[in-house]
């Protein structure tokens, strides 16, 4: 019985380790509109480090991309745009550096210029490029779409 | 005892299957390049133009690339941006008028990345010669330097840019080679996709390196030539016909 009950506080210690350990709040983040982000537990690193450092993780990915071609999405602008642009009540994504947005919400309040956007789509834009975009990922843009005309 | 054998066992198996062997699969289905390694000199991307069978009036390569770097002008042909547009030439002397798609010819020896003052204009160890956005401060000597005119620069406020082509105000551009398509497991390009799709095959892309590669074969049956080959930049883009 004790040998058991060592086993499972050893598997309760693993699988909480294992657990992210900085979920996020839960709360939607961003108003107006739903995003993706909203319904995940965790960003791809804590988010207290998300909140200070994420310009140095697009920093080092954007090399990293431009010059050695590697595209992975954990620290890829476009894919930190796909998760937290919000979508308005009929589907449409609201660019995320719009009055209020992700992006600039936060930006303004630290006064702090972002020049990502001069260049970079700062919504989801695909033209002609459905492959980029899994049929998950589509689902779950429509499933939010509906999610917010019900509410 | 026996539980706890049993407990080993079965993690351990959990732990195979879950770690181990989506690894084994995903190593052997896949003979493209992983998205987290980086690029190597193992490829090295070209292009064929047959310009026989490039058609005149036909600009679905054109078409093409526009929709897929998102290339909106402005209606002011003098100054937007094209990445790849149609020519037409005459031969002097057999009065042959030919018309040709012109784009980057993704040159060995690129002039724009020798005067480059920033290191913006670069050449990927695939043979793709490019602009780093990151670093382009918008001098545009390599617009001067190259003698394709393969450049453009971007002198508008740009709003509407496609997700897998980041392009903005103050910085020189041009084809790329549909590199986000390329680092994604394609092996053709939009310009190509077009030509086949309206019919005319003129153009053919792929690996120089593999001797089975369409481009490669396309190369080997027509012997084509570099164009402006006396300024021996080697450039990875092949004419025939012309």
């Amino acid at each position: 019985m004790l040998r058991l009950l060592i086993i499972s506080s050893l598997i309760f210690v693993c699988m909480a380790y294992l657990q992210p350990s900085h979920a996020h709040d839960g709360n939607p983040h961003i108003s107006p509109g739903k995003s993706k982000a909203d319904s995940q537990e965790a960003c791809v690193e804590p988010t207290d480090i998300m909140r200070k450092e994420h310009y140095l993780f697009l920093l080092h990915q954007r090399d990293e991309t431009v010059i050695n071609g590697i595209r992975t999405k954990n620290h890829s602008l476009a894919n930190c745009i796909d998760c937290h642009v919000s979508y308005d009540e009929k589907g449409k994504a609201i660019p995320i550096n719009a009055e209020g947005q992700f992006c600039q919400d936060c930006h303004v309040k630290t006064a702090t210029n972002i020049t990502c956007f001069s260049c970079h789509a700062a919504e989801p834009r695909y033209p002609n490029h459905e492959k980029t975009i899994s049929k998950d990922e589509l689902k779950e843009i429509s499933k939010i779409a509906k999610r917010i005309k019900d509410e | 005892m026996n539980n706890r054998r049993h407990f080993l066992v079965k993690s351990a198996s959990a732990l195979t299957m879950t770690f181990i062997v989506p690894s084994l699969l995903s190593s052997n289905a896949q003979a493209k390049k992983p998205l987290d390694q980086k690029v190597t000199d193992k490829k090295s991307w070209g292009m064929h133009i047959d310009v026989d069978k490039c058609a005149d009036g036909c600009t679905a390569c054109v078409d093409a690339c526009n929709e897929e770097n998102g290339l909106t002008g402005f209606g002011r042909p003098e100054t937007d941006s094209q990445w790849i547009r149609k020519i037409k030439i005459k031969d002097k002397t057999t009065e042959k008028i030919t018309t040709m798609p012109m784009l980057c010819q993704h040159c060995e020896n690129p002039p724009c990345c020798d005067v480059c003052p920033t290191g913006a204009s670069f050449k990927r160890v695939d043979g793709i010669v490019m602009v780093n956005q990151h670093t382009c401060i918008g001098c545009r000597y390599c617009m001067m330097a190259c003698p394709f005119k393969a450049r453009s620069f971007v002198h508008e406020t740009l709003t509407t840019q496609n997700t897998n082509a980041p392009r903005g105000k103050g910085c020189v551009e041009s084809c790329n080679l549909c590199v986000n398509k390329i680092d994604h497991g394609s092996d053709t390009t939009a310009c190509e996709d077009a030509c086949i799709k309206s019919g005319h095959n003129a153009i053919t892309f792929g690996d120089l390196k593999d001797s089975n590669s369409k481009v490669r074969l396309a190369i080997d049956s027509n012997s084509p030539r570099r164009l402006r080959d006396d300024l021996n930049l080697k450039q990875k883009v092949f004419y025939s016909n012309i």
